[in-house]
């Protein structure tokens, strides 16, 4: 922990600390000099240099910088601002402990900041940490339930090899092809989560991309993979361009029209559906299923909600990780996303992704 | 002796190794396997195989590497394999002299049918004038006519530019196969043209309002997201 932390430190560039420390001390130096020019006692010299190196201590990272600049600060006092000025001269009686004083002053404020400093760090590590935690604590919940169906899929395959018909094999292997696939998806939006989560100004690999190759290309791989109930998708008849992510746009369009499968009970149709208004690109996936609950809307992109709400008994298929990966990528690129019910039944996810400058 | 075609796994994973290796052998072809580059760069040199399968995460040696080494002397077909994440390998790995890419995980089915796709294309390199007689690419209900360079939906002239039907002639020549941006833009622009996506999109657009009966649900002409494009096999 405490080596990482040093490594984050020095991560600021050296020339920023060095120009930082000069600035500082600099400073003091004219303040000196021109305050000089008013009155010729140099009884504040001494001050006005530990309060500097103070700041220095402040605002550069690590310790080092505030010894250095109290080091300098002393050699500067003592060549410019003591008697005889322009030159060194440690024997005057009383100095050599005003200057000693000074250097510990100085170098014990530096090492306060710096200890003040890393205990942020700590306090704000310690707090990503959490998170991390109770999202790995709800995960670790949900990825239990499909291990163990495939675990007992396979373990009554392999130990019942004589008994088993051929159907009832295959339906077992089956049971267990789709829990794996699911796992796979689990696992994906995981990677994507620590990939945003990792650093807060993320870095998305972002480009120009055709909206209807997006849109295509998810909608195959999703027919592919769910045959019912009918997907239908519309798009507008002039190209659009969005810049995002694709893989992960994609990955969001994935998770919402499997919610819409997994979920939507009742529904016989989902669409998808993308649209342009003014210089926002508007997509929408929506069902004619029953509807999202009205107590679960306020915390559907929370990825917890399943904690609080049980009413389907043991439902493996939790999809609140999901959308709450879906949000935070959609987020990540600037836009804004929302759930709501339609008036004639049926549930709408809709999420909204700016254009860009071009338009 | 036998006359099938064989087919090098080069990858570390032995579970994977093993459920590539049962599926194809069943599906009758010769598996040879090596674990990492250094055996996989021998194998390729002494056994000549028909086809390489390769991961791209090697422990001892960048995969990318592996498929510059071979296609310096051989153009032996070779399907990368690659984790979801990293876009930019495929990329790289194509436009090195890979012939085509599939994404862990991966299924069965999607496993053989890029395996077809590439033997189809060691017979398709000796015999390309035998496979289209008269000079036309057919998928469909589209036709490519190279001779008259004109594509035809339905019988019907689809009136594409010039420079539309360069990008259909190009990706039907490959057809099964991913062509990157960069490839396309090199062989249809220049090797000295701006890398400009924008360009390829907009060209892609309107050939998709032209030969697709519906854009949103293509036929003809995939997209790889991130990758290129892919027409789809001739008949």
């Amino acid at each position: 922990m405490k080596r990482s932390l040093l490594r984050q430190q020095a991560s600021r560039p050296i020339v920023s600390n060095v120009l930082r420390t000069l600035f500082f001390l600099t400073v003091a130096t004219g303040i000196c000099i021109l305050l000089r020019m008013i009155d010729n006692r140099d009884t504040y010299v001494p001050m006005l240099f530990i309060l500097f190196v103070f700041l220095v201590a402040r605002y550069t990272d690590g310790f080092w910088y505030g010894v250095g600049a109290s080091l300098a600060g002393v050699l500067l006092v003592n060549y410019l601002f003591t008697y005889p000025y322009f030159n060194f001269n440690f024997t005057l009686a009383g100095y050599p402990i005003t200057i000693l004083c000074m250097l510990v002053v100085s170098t014990a404020t530096s090492m306060l900041t710096t200890q003040n400093k890393r205990q942020e760090q700590i306090r704000i590590e310690a707090e990503k940490e959490k998170t991390r935690s109770n999202l790995l604590r709800a995960v670790s919940h949900d990825l239990r339930t499909p291990l163990t169906s495939i675990l007992g899929a396979i373990s009554a395959v392999i130990e019942n090899d004589r008994i088993l018909g051929s159907e009832e094999r295959l339906s077992l292997l089956h049971d267990a092809q789709d829990d794996a696939r699911w796992l796979i998806k689990m696992v994906e939006n995981l990677l994507t989560i620590t990939r945003i989560d990792a650093d807060e100004n993320t870095r998305l690999y972002k480009e120009p991309e055709a909206v209807e190759e997006l849109i295509a290309s998810a909608a195959a791989k999703h027919r592919k993979r769910f045959g019912e109930p009918p997907l239908s998708v519309s798009i507008p008849s002039e190209l659009l361009m969005v810049p995002m992510d694709a893989v992960l746009i994609e990955q969001v369009i994935t998770n919402l029209l499997e919610n819409a499968v997994l979920h939507a009970k009742g529904a016989d149709r989902i669409t998808l559906s993308v649209r342009r208004e003014d210089s926002n690109a508007v997509f929408e996936v929506s069902d004619n299923g029953a509807g999202i609950p009205e107590k679960l809307l306020p915390h559907i992109f929370d990825g917890y909600f399943r904690q609080n709400y049980e009413e389907e008994g043991d439902s493996k298929r939790n999809m609140g990780i999901g959308l709450s990966v879906c949000e935070t990528i959609v987020r990540a690129h600037n836009g804004t996303m929302s759930a709501f019910n339609k008036e004639g039944g049926g549930a709408v996810f809709r999420f909204i992704l700016p254009l860009g400058e071009e338009y | 002796m036998n006359n099938r075609y064989s087919i090098l796994i080069v990858e570390d994973e032995k579970s994977i190794v093993s459920f590539m290796k049962t599926i194809l052998t069943a599906n009758d072809y010769d598996v040879l396997v090596a674990r990492d580059g250094e055996q996989a760069l021998m194998m390729v040199n002494s056994h000549c195989p028909d086809m390489i399968i390769l991961d791209l995460g090697l422990p001892d040696m960048d995969g990318l590497k592996i498929i510059k080494a071979v296609r310096e002397w051989s153009q032996v077909p070779i399907i990368v394999v690659s984790a979801r994440s990293r876009e930019q390998d495929k990329v790289m790995a194509l436009d090195l002299g890979a012939d085509d890419y599939v994404t862990k995980p991966f299924g069965t089915s999607e496993l053989l049918a890029r395996v077809r796709t590439g033997i189809r294309h060691i017979i398709g390199r000796s015999a390309n004038a035998e496979a289209m007689p008269d000079g036309v690419f057919r998928a469909g209900d589209l036709s490519v006519d190279y001779k008259k360079r004109h594509v035809y939906v339905d019988g019907e002239d689809a009136h594409l530019t010039k420079v539309e039907y360069k990008i259909v002639s190009l990706l039907s020549e490959y057809a099964g196969r991913v062509l990157t941006y960069d490839f396309l833009i090199k062989n249809i622009w220049g090797q000295n043209a701006n890398y400009n996506n924008q360009i390829l999109r907009v060209n892609m657009a309107n050939i998709r309002r032209k030969i697709e009966k519906d854009p949103a649900d293509p036929k003809y002409i995939f997209t790889e997201m991130g990758v290129g494009y892919r027409m789809v096999d001739a008949d």
